[in-house]
């Protein structure tokens, strides 16, 4: 289970969670839909990063992230057929581990990757990937492979 | 009404790869009710247990959102698009929850004044989490221990109930727990000992279907296993997964340590390839084992666990220690990778758990076909009469505790020098405790030429269906 990813498209996630200090950043991961993408050890190759805007209300930013979904929707049409999609997520926890929160859980889909980057006092201190089970239950890591 | 269903990226791998599905419906709830009943995966991604929206997921009905209109009753007409979006949120726990509580401040005290640990090393536990692969005499002191430091998620593995003859050893388990499920008995003390932790009790057989799942949950899997199936299984799991494995294993008076599948390390495999043939090492029903034994390894295994998610000292990593507690000795063997390993090795072919029952040889019993009747079938011919011998092969201080009525008592070991007392001209039925070494002895003896037939589950399966008052032990 991986996530590849192009050491520029890494700099533009790294950041836009930097510059979003001390909120929470956030994106979308782009790139070809995997053949199998629910099997466990599916590989995802990222081919482009779009940052958006975090549309939490301004009493939580520091510790939450929202993509609005008609923006979502406007882009999964923008892709539809292409053989493309959004194939997961990033976001930053300021001054908190790169693992899921329970919310994080809570709200998380399958098969997609969430890429969290860990950002301490406006620097990033780690970045880790990870996947849903099918489950629910549990988020599982996966390697991220940075090329080029 | 025909309408188009359209899903999103992470969804389309429970509807064949599809992003449009078109159905018939009134309105949204028949349009999703339409979408389940052709791909039924869908439905727990989207809809909670009880039926309803999960509150992640967004529909929409052309541009509006389903929510600000009737919800699920809402109409759809020809040609209208359903969209299913996911509402994308999350975010860090918040700071607080991460941190030490002002309780957690005073009861890790004695580790936060320890410079290797301190608050950093700390909030490392509490946010560490480990397997314990059964509740055993392993695993009572390791996750005993575990609970104590503070490793903020331990999960059980187990599918035993607490036998009154557990007690002896599994010090997690207490004498009102006869009779209950291990697991809850297990989590019941933890909790008790450390309400600031959490405890995933998984009341399952580990198997090669379910063990690299469950294993991906946890940062350490810490193996207290009683065979040699589960123990390759655990190994192998470990491996694949990359999870480092605390490994002990318990005999009579004797006790293994190490840590495998660290990285770069050594795994079992590397150590022993090959398991023993099937019943030449007994486990610890038949065997024995000196109940502060596992009290000793188990320990260790904690050490080990939170040296490992703490990245202090010196993992017992190529390591393997030998512990005699009659010596009261401890003996350290170096332990190398092995580049051919079947499974760490520079080449692996163990890609996906195997069938461990048949690698350590335990499904070739019927295959030699040893013939065996079953403890009612043993009463049958008793109360008939018939002209046998019965044959127990168990040491002289088992025969003490417990014993069947006419029996003639030659130890395992003692039967080649004594097959001679054995007549060839009449049949034997042999027994021991529970049916291993009886079946070894049958196989020995029909190799001499006797009328050998083993009784399956000896003379524990005799006391619990035939005769109660013949004590188990």
């Amino acid at each position: 289970m991986s996530l590849k990813v192009s050491r520029a498209l890494e700099r533009i996630v790294v950041e836009t969670c930097e510059k979003a200090f001390p909120d929470e950043g956030c994106g979308l991961l782009i790139g070809p839909v995997p053949g199998a993408f629910d099997a466990p050890g599916r590989e995802v190759a990222v081919d482009e990063a779009r940052p958006l805007p975090n549309g939490w209300d301004a009493s939580a930013k520091t510790n939450r992230y929202l993509i609005d979904p008609r923006e979502l929707a406007r882009i999964e049409a923008e892709l539809s057929g292409s053989g493309r999609g959004v194939v997961g997520f990033f976001h930053s926890h300021p001054n908190a581990p790169a693992w899921p929160s329970p919310f994080d859980l809570m709200m998380a889909w399958p098969c997609l990757s969430y890429w969290i980057v860990r950002v301490d006092g406006g620097k990033t201190a780690d970045s880790r990937s990870w996947q849903r089970t099918e489950d629910g239950r549990s988020f599982v890591e996966e390697a991220i492979f940075l090329e080029g | 009404m025909s309408v188009d269903i359209r899903l999103p990226t992470a969804l389309r791998a429970f509807a064949d790869k599809q992003e449009k599905i078109t159905v018939e419906a009134k309105n949204v709830g028949e349009a999703l009710d339409a979408l389940f009943a052709k791909h039924d995966r869908l439905k727990a991604q989207l809809l909670s247990p009880d039926g309803k929206l999960r509150s992640f997921v967004n529909v929409y009905v052309n541009e509006d959102d389903a929510r600000d209109k009737q919800g699920l009753a809402t109409p759809v007409k020809d040609g209208d698009v359903v969209l299913i979006v996911p509402a994308i949120a999350g975010g860090a726990t918040l700071a607080a929850e991460s941190e030490l509580t002002k309780a957690e401040l005073i009861r890790y005290n004695r580790h936060l004044i320890l410079p290797e640990v301190g608050p950093e090393g700390q909030k490392k536990l509490k946010n560490s989490s480990v397997l314990c692969v059964g509740a055993g005499g392993l695993g009572s002191p390791l996750a005993l221990y575990l609970a104590a430091a503070g490793v903020g998620r331990i999960g059980i593995v187990d599918f035993d109930v607490v036998d009154e003859s557990n007690l002896q050893r599994q010090i997690i388990h207490d004498t009102l727990s006869v009779g209950t499920s291990k697991l809850e008995s297990a989590k019941k003390r933890l909790l008790a000992l450390n309400p600031h932790i959490a405890v995933e009790t998984h009341e399952t057989k580990l198997s090669s279907a379910n063990a690299v799942e469950l294993f991906q949950r946890y940062d350490v899997i810490a193996d207290g296993t009683d065979n040699f199936p589960t123990r390759y299984l655990v190994n192998d799991a470990c491996v694949l997964t990359g999870k480092p494995n605390a490994y002990g294993s318990i005999f009579r008076f004797e006790g293994q340590l190490s840590v495998f599948a660290a990285k770069d390390g050594p795994c079992y495999r590397c150590l022993y390839p090959e398991p023993p043939p099937p019943g030449l090492v007994p486990s610890c029903a038949e065997g024995g084992v000196l109940g502060v034994l596992p009290g000793v390894i188990g320990t260790m295994q904690a050490v080990e666990t939170i040296k490992l998610i703490l990245g202090i000292g010196k993992p017992l990593v190529g390591r393997l220690m030998l512990y005699d507690a009659l010596e009261q000795s401890w003996r350290t063997l170096k332990v190398k990778k092995n580049p051919a390993c079947p499974v760490c090795g520079d080449h692996p072919t163990i890609a996906a758990p195997i069938d461990y029952e048949a690698f350590c040889g335990l499904k070739e019993k019927p295959a030699n076909m040893i013939p065996e009747i079953t403890v009612e079938e043993l009463k049958a011919k008793l109360d008939k009469k018939e002209k046998f011998v019965l044959l127990d092969v168990r040491e002289p201080h088992e025969y003490e505790i417990a014993k069947i009525a006419g029996s003639k008592l030659i130890p395992l070991g003692d039967l080649p020098q004594r097959v001679g007392e054995l007549d060839k001209a009449v049949k034997l039925v042999v027994h021991c405790k529970m049916g291993g070494r009886s079946a070894r002895a049958v196989q020995f003896l029909r190799a001499q030429g006797f009328d050998a037939t083993n009784v399956a589950g000896g003379i524990n399966d005799w006391s619990e269906r035939i005769d109660p008052s013949v004590p188990t032990y």
